[in-house]
């Protein structure tokens, strides 16, 4: 008896600072979001008011929140895709046996590696209109000048390829790991009864890594529902609100309109989707696992 | 069959250019741009090689913001939270992997399922409460909420490894009546130590990189690391509407410099760690 509580002491000591770390910094805000989406709040006018679903109300009307929506679904369903599609290739190419190979190994590693601030900024400057190295090279070889961030369709663009370009090593790097661990001999009986290396890929190497897949899917799409940094510093939104995302919108309405009470009720948005996206890919995993 | 193997091989080689083309160019361009005095920079066509080397752009930085303070405050946050959070994670994985209790696995779960409330969202009860308790614009206040972002994904490796690890030494040394702490540090603190290391340097990288809690919570600049320093230079109004492009590209260089270094040494570590997560 005594034996048992003592090690039942020891287990809740060993967990405080984890546990206590996370209930400070996540799940408090969490409810507390929750609860401040009912209110009005201004801090620089102190007293809370509950006002129900007003705040749920306006955000409906709300173009610069409605199109942060639907920027951010297509922004990171486009991404994700690219993403594991390239990923991809990026992993069969790393795989295969070459000159320097080691080296090339680590230089996928430096796009993950950077902050996507400094990825944001870089690409902002060579997007540039007038002096961006972009629209030079394009312009020697195809002859056309692309205003990319002044232009709706040209800023989407731009913003997705530069989230593209930062994200897609890791996955390969996710995905190489994975190919590693395909088992040779299936490829020897596959060689035995005749298949080619494209049908190889599509019915040996594909079904077998398709739980990876899915898990580096699902990781990358909640990741990048909430991403600010590359918008705050490549566009601000802009043009107009073409790249506006619901992370970045929260923290314009929060810290720039100090309104906190209708930032809390965007964020609700943000958890709504977060979970949608968490439960498809749930279920399409365990889809996956359960064929293998 | 041999002029299959030589088109093959030209594929791949062609395959492994692009590659290296689309990943480093921008960092050329960025390295190229840092060291070109600001009148070239916007000149049509572009430069496509260094014409005037020049340091006036590193040095117009250093006298236009705290550069070096900035640094060493990007250095301590990122160590103080690695620190923090693998220190955390390390007591923690000891109870779920070690101590057979009930309900171990579901405690794992929910600390690697918390990985995906977004940090943004919760920003606004973060700011009050960080106000009301004085943590705002301290060190240490940074450092928990650090230190908390990554300690979920840091758990989440950390346990499964010290599961694969057989029990029976640290047993032996229980049964030779080692107290706890004696048995944490000369037995379970070596064993762990590469999977410790490697979450260490994983952990320094993404708060190095770390943007939205500095730029929040640190608004008094004695506090500011150089991700926040960045996107002043880079959002703040100029005349004529134009960006610094000389200064935003001398300070890419500074805040990329140390992480590339990091990388070239532990690459192999670094790899070892993000990909455990996913392949079981």
């Amino acid at each position: 008896m005594q034996r048992t509580r003592r090690i039942a002491i020891l287990i809740c000591l060993l967990l405080l600072p984890s546990v206590a770390l996370r209930l400070f910094t996540a799940v408090y805000p969490f409810f507390n979001t929750i609860w401040l989406s009912f209110h009005d709040w201004n801090p620089a006018f102190p007293p809370q008011q509950f006002v129900g679903l007003k705040n749920f109300q306006a955000l409906t009307r709300d173009i610069a929140v409605t199109g942060s929506i639907s920027f951010t679904v297509l922004f990171v369903t486009i991404s994700t895709l690219l993403e594991i599609v390239l990923g991809m290739a990026i992993a069969l190419i790393l795989h295969r046996a070459f000159f320097g190979r080691g080296v090339v190994r680590a230089i996928n590693l430096i796009p993950w590696a950077i902050p996507m601030v400094v990825a944001a900024i870089g690409f902002r400057w060579m997007y540039d209109t007038q002096y961006g190295v972009i629209n030079d090279l394009l312009y020697r070889t195809i002859e056309v000048k692309v205003p990319w961030l002044v232009d709706f369709w040209g800023a989407r663009a731009a913003v997705i390829a530069t989230n593209v370009w930062k994200s897609t090593p890791f996955v390969g790097l996710v995905l190489l790991a994975a190919l590693q661990g395909v088992p040779q001999d299936l490829y020897e009986a596959g060689r035995v009864d005749g298949t080619n290396r494209v049908s190889a890929f599509f019915y040996i190497t594909l079904p077998l890594i398709m739980p990876q897949i899915v898990t580096i899917g699902l990781f990358m799409v909640v990741w990048q529902l909430a991403a600010f940094d590359l918008v705050f510093a490549m566009t601000g939104g802009g043009p107009g609100f073409a790249t506006q995302v619901l992370a970045y919108r929260i923290y314009q309405v929060a810290f720039t309109a100090l309104n906190f009470g209708y930032a809390s009720a965007i964020s609700m948005v943000l958890f709504i989707v977060v979970g949608i996206a968490s439960i498809i890919g749930l279920l399409l995993f365990r889809k996956v696992e359960v064929s293998l | 069959m041999r002029l299959a193997r030589a088109v093959d091989g030209a594929l791949l080689a062609i395959a492994v250019f692009i590659f290296l083309f689309i990943v480093l160019f921008p960092f050329y361009w960025i390295v190229l741009s840092s060291f070109t005095p600001k009148y070239e920079l916007f000149t049509i066509p572009p430069r496509y090689w260094f014409s005037t080397f020049t340091l006036e752009n590193y040095q117009v930085l250093a006298n236009s913001i705290p550069l070096t303070r900035y640094f060493v405050n990007s250095l301590l946050f990122a160590a103080g939270s690695s620190l923090v959070s693998v220190a955390a994670a390390f007591l923690a994985s000891y109870a779920l992997a070690r101590i057979q209790f009930r309900g171990a696995n579901l405690i794992f779960i929910v600390f690697v399922m918390s990985i995906a409330l977004p940090q943004i969202g919760g920003l606004v009860p973060l700011f009050e409460l960080f106000k009301n308790t004085g943590l705002i614009n301290t060190y240490h206040g940074l450092v928990i909420l650090m230190s908390s972002l990554v300690l979920p994904f840091t758990i989440w490796i950390l346990v499964p490894f010290l599961r694969q690890i057989p029990y029976e030494i640290e047993e032996a040394a229980i049964m030779d009546g080692a107290r706890l702490p004696h048995l944490f540090w000369f037995i379970t603190l070596p064993i762990m130590r590469p999977a410790l290391v490697t979450m260490f340097i994983i952990n320094f990288i993404i708060a190095w990189n770390e943007l939205i809690y500095p730029l929040v919570f640190a608004t008094s600049g004695s506090n500011k690391t150089l991700s926040v320093g960045l996107v002043e230079l880079a959002v703040q109004p100029t005349a004529g509407g134009g960006r610094p492009w000389d200064l935003l590209s001398a300070m890419s260089i500074v805040m990329i410099v140390p992480i590339l270094i990091v990388v070239l040494l532990f690459q192999k570590l670094i790899v070892s760690g993000l990909t455990r997560g996913a392949i079981k």
